[in-house]
């Protein structure tokens, strides 16, 4: 026993062995409860995400540059296929404006001031990303100070992209929808079909072909390929009306109760210079 | 007693590595995180395994617990896994360093040992707090495999610029 305890290295192996167990639990029992991590935490973050922004500016203004000049070589055929959707672009926009005002009138008359499409967006860039292939998460650029909460659910300019887990001063991490861990994705989505809403839960995400995976549908309405899928604002972590993805697969699930769906991703996972955080307001 | 002007390079080179980690995985996450393979940069790694073979520098063990804790802290969150291996890698790399000669070969192997130990422990690690649910076939081809590989073309590219910067500020 004497000499057991005289062996120094198999202690210290065991003692760092049990402090990072320790501090493994620690976070992760922080990340699932509370609505921040501790200031300690909170401080190391920013002082880390300034020094990154430092190193980040440089490398993507040498990219930006290099993609430049790739722009400037597709610029012709661009314009020919935009010069074709913009026409049909200002018919929809004027459209909408008089959607969006006479929906703002009946919510009036209806005394309705907030309803669950309304949020407030909170604009950050990107400055980095976990380079591991287990947690996908990138480091956004604002944080509590700017108003962002957990849980937040966060848009790029095309859809759904992740939602908020951790939030620092002056930075915040979000975890994209395409994680695959136990407290991931459960977005509360409904299907856009011919014959009315269906609800649902965004259950999962097969990375080998890059689909969602929507499940907990119990209704017999027809879901066709094609079909939009968007959040329905239940659960109270997301405004309704973000689009996630269209429907690309119907299927039984395991039990041949429920229906499963597979979804392709409105938003291009692998490319997100600037991203918004949707807050909701009500 | 003469100082080393390894003494300040090795941690700026230390966290230069590692964000510079974060912004390529983020700028070129088209590459690097596509749907069949995925690539964790590890840069730091190298700069950290060059300077413990190559150059002179002290208080290895604690500069690596330090960027070990900077890396959970800032890109994962979850405060442990590379406080843990960070160090277990420094220590290995002394250990294996000890039986060779220095050559370009001999960091190579060391430094791809070290890679792919660190890739396995940190996806053992997260299998087990329930963040993947990858198989062990998968993670050899999805995630090993092409990280592996990105990290020996950093290796190649890198080695000999940097062993001329650790050898001129070692002296």
């Amino acid at each position: 026993m004497q000499r057991f305890f005289f062996n120094k290295r198999l202690i210290i192996i065991l003692v760092s062995l049990i402090i990072g167990f320790l501090l493994i639990a620690l976070s992760i029992t922080v990340r699932n409860n509370k609505a921040t991590p501790p200031l300690v935490q909170q401080i190391g973050n920013d002082a880390v995400g300034i020094v990154d922004r430092v190193v980040e500016y440089p490398v993507a203004f040498v990219k930006g540059a290099g993609g430049t000049v790739s722009d400037l070589l597709n610029t012709y055929s661009e314009n020919q296929k935009l010069k074709q959707q913009v026409d049909s672009l200002a018919t929809q926009k004027a459209s909408d404006e008089a959607l969006r005002r006479e929906n703002s009138q009946l919510k009036q008359q209806l005394k309705l001031n907030k309803s669950l499409t309304d949020f407030k967006k909170i604009s950050a860039y990107t400055i980095s990303r976990a380079p591991s292939s287990w947690q996908n998460q990138i480091v956004i650029s604002k944080g509590s100070l700017a108003g962002v909460t957990k849980n937040a659910a966060v848009l790029s300019e095309k859809g759904l992209v992740g939602r908020v887990v951790e939030v620092n001063k002056t930075n915040s991490k979000v975890e994209l929808v395409s994680s695959t861990n136990d407290s991931a994705n459960r977005f509360a989505t409904q299907i856009q079909t011919d014959s009315g809403v269906v609800n649902g839960l965004i259950t999962g995400y097969n990375s080998d072909t890059n689909r969602l995976l929507m499940g907990q549908i119990t209704s017999q309405k027809k879901i066709k390929k094609g079909d939009q899928v968007i959040t329905s604002g239940m659960g109270g972590n997301s405004p309704k009306g973000i689009l996630v993805g269209t429907v690309v697969k119907v299927a039984k699930d395991d039990y041949g109760l429920a229906s499963k769906v597979e979804l392709k991703p409105a938003a291009d996972l692998t490319n997100l210079d600037v991203v918004t955080v949707a807050k909701r307001t009500d | 007693m003469r100082i080393s002007k390894m003494r300040y390079f090795f941690p700026l080179g230390l966290f230069l590595g590692l964000f510079l980690d974060g912004t390529f995985s983020n700028l070129f996450s088209k590459q690097m995180f596509s749907t069949n393979f995925s690539i964790e940069s590890r840069l730091f790694v190298l700069w950290l395994v060059m300077c413990v073979c190559l150059g002179e520098v002290e208080h290895s063990m604690f500069w690596a617990v330090c960027v070990g804790f900077v890396f959970d802290l800032y890109y994962t969150g979850i405060i442990g896994p590379f406080v843990m291996i960070v160090p277990l890698i420094v220590y290995l790399t002394k250990i294996m360093y000890s039986f060779f000669k220095p050559s370009f070969i001999v960091v190579l192997l060391i430094y791809l040992i070290d890679i792919a130990l660190l890739t396995l422990l940190f996806y053992w690690i997260n299998v087990m707090i329930g963040f993947t649910n990858s198989s062990l076939t998968s993670f050899i081809s999805t995630t090993l495999g092409p990280t592996l590989a990105y990290n020996l073309a950093a290796f190649v590219i890198c080695y000999f610029p940097l062993q001329r910067f650790i050898e001129t500020f070692s002296r």
